[in-house]
């Protein structure tokens, strides 16, 4: 892991109108950087604003406030993003949970495996885009005579390895992943995290991966960002979070880790959370090395 | 006891046989497609079927009925109407695919646009297009018709093709506003992909069965907004042979008992037209099991 920062999220808010007056505020003021060749974990309930944050980050939505740069790029600035599109587009790819709507049905693997060379007009280093595909798909784990097979006809574990592949087939130096396990089974989730792990290892991209499974987390990120309504609340390196969690919300996340023994199962207390135990407003401390945490704010005061 | 109970949640047992008598051949609309696979190729291969000019006045002939040496008859001007029928059928079909591929083509564009386009965007074209679906088509075919003044096949099927692409432009524009927001279209966006990568690759392979139907029957609309013109007279000239313009000058044969000179060009133009509809209709109920089985 370099020391060089890849992605820098400054301030990050977005905002969903709903009416003309009112808005749901999705991302508040979430900051976080991230080192080349690290992974980074996005941890929060349903609606906390992971994927928002994603979809920002990816240029997707445009943010209502604050930065994001890439490399130094200010993504969100539409001057800057055009100058640099094609180093933008070809360098991040992003990974979304439902394979079965991120995949064209009326394209074959190949093609859908080859697009993003086709579109950026990417000489294959293989001989043909076909071959270039074939490739992709032997390092992603699946046989060559899926080639030619359309998404419906594969498993969800198979069609999830599609879209790593066509993500991969540009080697991307960011990864953005939302949820890309959430809509598997355990077994094939345990195969896919694998998958990744040895990926990142042999590719060295930056990861950032969105997930609310808090023990596949733990199993491959280094750090770990935790998202509550639309705050980032804790930021910490993954073995200090989840040994000494701060916040009152990350620790009711953590004590909710189903234990896969029926004995402790049946001993583990859940702690409750209740939304008065703390203000949103604040700002992130350091309270270890390396540890953040939201504060309220008078008590820095 | 059995009697007195109803078993449910039992697979119901199917005769093997009853699946197996299914031919390849039901519910497929064979005898239109036979039909029009023969007049399609007989108006292809019109100079072998019925050598010899379509437009030569046999003035020794005039108005004779059905006979060996003229198969169809001949009009009141001495021609023979077995070889104007295969002559006049390539001009019908021409301007019935040509109409109908341009106002397809229109019709993709402009929805594709539409649908992407910001709310505002989308309402003003809409509203375009109801304006112009709100015209009647045959005075906008006439008005075109006139600002482009000389008639040929090729004006004919550029008017008509421009007037028929509204509603098709409003089914493609729905099903784009569906299809913009899925997933694959946003990370064909994020990989850099341009409106008509996304629209060819994406959009196309996912609309086209819901259009398919509406552009057969284009086709169809085609060929008979060209007799209908043909028939008023404002459609092609006079020399070139249409179904449609047979039938106009067989106004006046109504009057004499000459019934083959109305009655034979008639009679091809409903068949077509016909065979035309049923493809489009099993076209549609095919798409619609398809999409059901999924």
């Amino acid at each position: 892991m370099g020391e060089e920062i890849l992605l820098d999220v400054r301030g990050l808010t977005h905002l969903f109108p709903l009416t003309k007056k009112t808005a749901v505020r999705a991302v508040d003021g979430v900051s976080f950087q991230l080192r080349r060749g690290e992974i980074f974990g996005l941890v929060g309930e349903s609606g906390s604003g992971k994927s928002t944050v994603a979809r920002c980050v990816m240029n997707i939505y445009r943010p209502s406030g604050g930065q994001v740069f890439y490399k130094g790029i200010d993504t969100c600035d539409p001057r800057a993003f055009r100058i640099n599109r094609r180093m933008l587009q070809s360098t991040r790819q992003i990974i979304f949970q439902d394979s079965s709507s991120s995949l064209n049905q009326r394209m074959k693997v190949c093609d859908i495996i080859a697009e993003p060379m086709r579109i950026q007009h990417v000489v294959p280093p293989r001989g043909s885009l076909r071959a270039e595909a074939a490739f992709q798909m032997r390092y992603v784990g699946l046989d060559a005579s899926y080639l030619d097979k359309y998404p419906p006809e594969l498993s969800g574990g198979q069609r999830q390895r599609v879209a790593i592949a066509r993500a991969l087939a540009m080697e991307p130096e960011l990864l953005v992943a939302d949820e890309p396990i959430a809509s598997l089974d355990v077994s094939i989730q345990a195969q896919i995290v694998n998958l990744f792990k040895h990926l990142q290892r042999e590719h060295g991209f930056t990861f950032l991966f969105i997930a609310h499974d808090l023990a596949m987390v733990e199993f491959l990120c280094d750090r770990v960002g935790v998202m509550y309504r639309g705050r980032l609340v804790e930021l910490a390196p993954t073995a200090e979070l989840y040994t000494n969690p701060q916040h009152p919300y990350t620790r009711a996340l953590l004590s909710a880790i189903p234990i896969p023994d029926p004995r402790r199962e049946r001993e583990r207390r859940l702690v409750p959370f209740r939304e008065e135990d703390f203000p949103l407003e604040g700002e992130l401390t350091e309270v270890g090395p390396r540890h953040f945490v939201l504060h309220e704010r008078r008590r820095d005061a | 006891m059995n009697e007195r109970f109803a078993l449910v949640g039992i697979r119901p047992q199917i005769p093997a046989e009853l699946s197996c008598s299914k031919k390849w051949y039901t519910g497929k609309p064979v005898a239109a497609a036979v039909l029009l696979g023969i007049i399609v190729l007989g108006c292809l291969l019109g100079g072998v079927i019925a050598p010899g000019d379509p437009g030569y006045m046999d003035l020794e002939n005039c108005g004779v009925g059905p006979c060996r040496a003229f198969l169809f008859g001949t009009d009141t001007m001495g021609r023979d109407i077995f070889a104007m029928i295969w002559h006049g059928g390539r001009a019908s079909l021409f301007i019935g695919l040509a109409s109908a591929a341009l106002s397809t083509a229109i019709a993709i564009l402009f929805g594709a646009v539409s649908g992407c386009a910001p709310g505002w965007l989308d309402g003003l074209l809409m509203r375009l297009t109801e304006i112009l679906l709100s015209i009647p088509s045959l005075l906008a075919v006439v008005l075109l018709q006139a600002v482009l003044g000389e008639a040929s096949a090729l004006t004919i099927s550029l008017v008509i093709g421009l007037t028929g692409w509204t509603g098709m432009a409003k089914i493609v524009r729905a099903e784009v506003r569906q299809l913009r927001s899925s997933e694959y279209v946003i990370a064909a966006r994020c990989m850099g992909g341009g409106f008509f990568h996304i629209l060819w690759r994406h959009l196309t392979p996912n609309f086209v069965s819901s259009i398919m139907f509406m552009a057969v029957m284009n086709v169809r609309n085609a060929i008979a907004a060209e007799s209908t013109l043909s028939f008023m007279g404002i459609g092609l000239p006079l020399d070139v042979v249409s179904w449609g313009g047979m039938l106009s000058l067989s106004e006046k044969a109504l009057l004499t008992k000459a019934w083959w000179i109305i009655l034979i060009p008639g009679a091809f133009l409903v068949v077509t037209l016909l065979c035309i509809t049923s493809l489009g209709d099993y076209l549609r109920k095919n798409v619609n099991r398809k999409e059901s089985n999924l």
